[in-house]
């Protein structure tokens, strides 16, 4: 009896002081800025890659710097982590790194200095060598470092070499060429164009409409629309669409049903002949199908545009009320290390490249091929989200999907485009 | 009573004691009683009421999740009113709670009416209709995705049977995706209503059916005039529960179609979430919310207030 009472009084003082403790903490509106993690205990690393391989190969990344020092790997799944990072950030007691994107998505934060201030790790002699155009994406608005770039990966039409040999057609390298190819392997009875823009990918087609408007209006302007600077309804858009429904017949009746992972397996089977894709698809891809995956260019449209390729950046950045700054930094000094590059591109599906200039890819013909078509364009965009914002993907999505059931309506659909886009922007 | 207590008043001197307080009960609550009453209610305070106070405030304001909150009076609730999606969400609500609402009561009377009577394997069948309940509706979804999928079951079946030209992409298509999320939430909710019915059912005396015999009623009749207003307790629960849960609905919607394709889907729960954490409109989102819990509030306590009325 004396035992229940105390451990009930126990449960009620518990209680209480859980409710207090909420109602300290529940007041979500309030931005504390005192209260600083305690600089005890390991770094904690925030990590949206929870593919199986790219989880597998962080795995391995921790552990080789568990020998040097502290370090707790926290996988959550991408989408729940993209919802969560403004709370992880704003948060009292945060995560301190993150596995995140340079540019415009990283300098959003920057603005509101959540993140963590990097010059310091900037002087290390593997920052200094990276390329100029890195040092760049990684500047926030105000001039601070604020990013750690280790990966980047390219976009391109993939396809499987043994299924365009059995097929008898070979990659285009102009649109009509690309029209052409779309015939051919329609009268064979394939679904051309795979896109996998269903379940919860809508953003797959955004890729579609980068590169389009890369190819028409070039990357300039492209990202001069992103920002707001021009009106998604203006002519120049337009042009894109005209373009895309070209295609629009070729593309996979089920393109807006099932997700991107789906239509890739779609393509290692043959059901679909090519698909706009990152190389981050590999990563759920078996390992003896890589050999066969091969790539080409988004068609050239417009020769007189300069060209431009999407190769996002990954890395990561910390929390500025992370109260582990200098393990901070050294752990993000050893992501930038060439060793540690490879050891991640050992355990992934090997199919990025590193930011390192001495880090060795995988080398492979794929990853060989990758480089040099980065190395060739003039110009580099990220993704629509990166180089706007994860809250104007939405408006994206509603937009393109809605287009590739309904094309005639495109009049009304760039209008209400923009008037989404435009909440964004104005908010 | 009124007699003790008027003969009390007039043998004793003493000022009466406050009405309501018993003469021979306990004069002081118990701490341990009162700690029972305010522990929880400092926990509701703080875990219910606090947040949905700041929810109104933040309805006030424009928020994107990271700066402060900037008041800006009644302008999201202004918005709402020219907002588009606004009134597919709100239109798709309202037929969610007509069909989702309804026919789950409808099936869930019906089934329940069917499987009342004990008899050999009716068990079989309650357990049966009732394990949906049990799983996860994320779950729940993940299976209908795989059914619905443009190779999946249905389709294939519907090939099978020679119907293939109704094959279709059915979370894709804005004219169907709709009505294939309300099927999963549908096959969920029948079976927890079924439940509330048969307890409702359970509860009739068997003595007012006997009577409605002995007068000549029929099956119909006795359905019409002893086990309908017998059941209206339960209907004025089933109708909470379904009119909450289909202004709640949103993990099933959320897991099938985002509310998509372009919105076809949108329910009010579903626009909320995505205008505050995706689009990062929190003050719209807490706009929307407060739209939810208002029409929450009104259906019900308009429902309850006239229930009472009727009783009394």
């Amino acid at each position: 009896m004396t035992h229940s009472q105390t451990s009930r009084r126990r449960f009620i003082a518990g209680a209480g002081a859980a409710g207090t403790a909420a109602l300290l903490s529940g007041c979500v509106t309030s931005t504390s800025s005192s209260s600083k993690t305690s600089s005890k205990g390991p770094v904690s690393l925030q990590s949206n890659l929870s593919a199986p391989q790219a989880k597998a190969a962080m795995q391995d990344l921790v552990a080789a710097y568990k020998k040097k020092g502290a370090v707790d790997l926290n996988t959550v799944a991408a989408e729940t982590f993209r919802t969560q990072l403004p709370t992880y950030l704003t948060s009292a007691n945060p995560p301190d790194v993150y596995t995140w994107y340079p540019g415009s998505v990283a300098d959003a934060y920057a603005r509101k200095n959540l993140l963590l201030g990097l010059d310091e790790v900037w002087t290390s002699p593997d920052l200094q060598r990276y390329s100029k155009a890195l040092h760049t994406l990684c500047t926030s608005s105000s001039g601070k470092k604020v990013f750690v770039p280790t990966t980047y990966y390219w976009w391109g039409m993939f396809y499987r070499k043994s299924n365009f040999a059995k097929w008898g057609v070979t990659p285009p390298t102009d649109w009509d060429g690309f029209l052409d190819l779309c015939d051919k392997l329609k009268s064979k009875g394939v679904a051309p164009i795979g896109l996998g823009a269903g379940g919860n990918t809508a953003w797959v087609a955004s890729a579609w409409f980068d590169y389009l408007d890369i190819r028409i209006n070039g990357a300039q302007y492209h990202r001069e629309l992103l920002a707001g600077k021009h009106r998604f309804d203006d002519p120049e858009v337009h042009k894109v669409f005209d373009r895309w429904k070209e295609v629009l017949p070729f593309f996979d009746p089920s393109g807006t049903a099932v997700a991107f992972q789906d239509a890739t397996t779609a393509l290692l089977n043959g059901r679909s002949a090519m698909m706009l894709i990152g190389t981050f698809f590999a990563d759920a891809a078996p390992k003896d199908a890589l050999d066969d995956i091969d790539f080409f260019r988004f068609p050239v449209i417009d020769p007189k545009v300069p060209l431009a390729e999407e190769a996002p950046t990954d890395g990561y950045f910390a929390s500025a009320r992370s109260g582990h700054r200098d393990q901070v930094f050294d752990l993000l000094r050893f992501l930038a290390g060439a060793e540690a590059q490879e050891i991640y591109l050992k355990g992934s599906s090997g199919t990025a490249l590193p930011c390192h200039p001495d880090a060795k890819d995988t080398g492979t013909p794929l990853v060989v091929k990758g480089r040099k078509h980065v190395a060739e364009a003039a110009e580099i965009t990220q993704f629509f989200n990166r180089d706007s914002s994860d809250a104007l993907q939405p408006t994206a999505d509603a937009a393109l999907t809605k287009f590739i059931a309904k094309p005639k309506e495109i009049n009304s659909i760039l209008t209400d485009w923009q008037r989404d886009a435009q909440k964004i922007w104005g908010a | 009573m009124a007699v003790l207590t008027t003969a009390a008043r007039k043998t004793t001197p003493v000022p009466t004691p406050p009405r309501g307080r018993r003469a021979g009960g306990p004069r002081r609550t118990p701490p341990l009683v009162l700690a029972f009453v305010l522990v929880p209610l400092l926990a509701e305070a703080v875990w219910v009421f606090w947040p949905a106070l700041q929810g109104f405030y933040l309805a006030l304001t424009s928020w994107d999740g990271v700066s402060a909150p900037r008041f800006v009076g009644l302008a999201n609730f202004r918005e709402m009113l020219h907002d588009d999606i606004f009134r597919t969400a709100a239109l798709d609500t309202v037929l969610w709670l007509v069909l989702f609402g309804g026919l789950s009561a409808l099936l869930g009377l019906a089934t329940a009416l069917l499987l009342q009577q004990e008899r050999r394997g009716v068990g079989f069948y309650r357990a049966a209709l009732f394990l949906p309940v049990v799983f996860s509706l994320v779950a729940t979804a993940l299976v209908w995705q795989a059914i619905y999928q443009p190779d999946g079951v249905l389709n294939q079946l519907l090939q099978a049977v020679g119907l293939g030209s109704l094959r279709h992409a059915w979370l894709a298509d804005q004219d169907t995706a709709l009505y294939a999320v309300i099927v999963p939430a549908l096959w969920r909710q029948i079976g927890y209503v079924m439940v509330l019915y048969l307890a409702g059912l359970k509860g009739i005396d068997p003595a007012l059916y006997e009577a409605a015999k002995v007068d000549g009623a029929g099956r119909w009749q006795s359905f019409r005039h002893v086990t309908l207003p017998q059941l209206r307790g339960v209907n004025a629960v089933v109708l909470s529960v379904i009119v909450i849960d289909s202004l709640r609905s949103f993990d099933v919607v959320w897991s099938l179609t985002r509310g998509g394709p372009y919105h076809s889907s949108e329910l009010l729960s579903t626009y909320m979430y995505s205008t505050a954490f995706q689009s990062l409109r929190l003050g719209y989102g807490s706009a929307l919310a407060v739209v939810i819990f208002l029409l929450a509030f009104g259906v019900i306590a308009s429902y309850l207030v006239r229930a009472f009325r009727e009783a009394d």
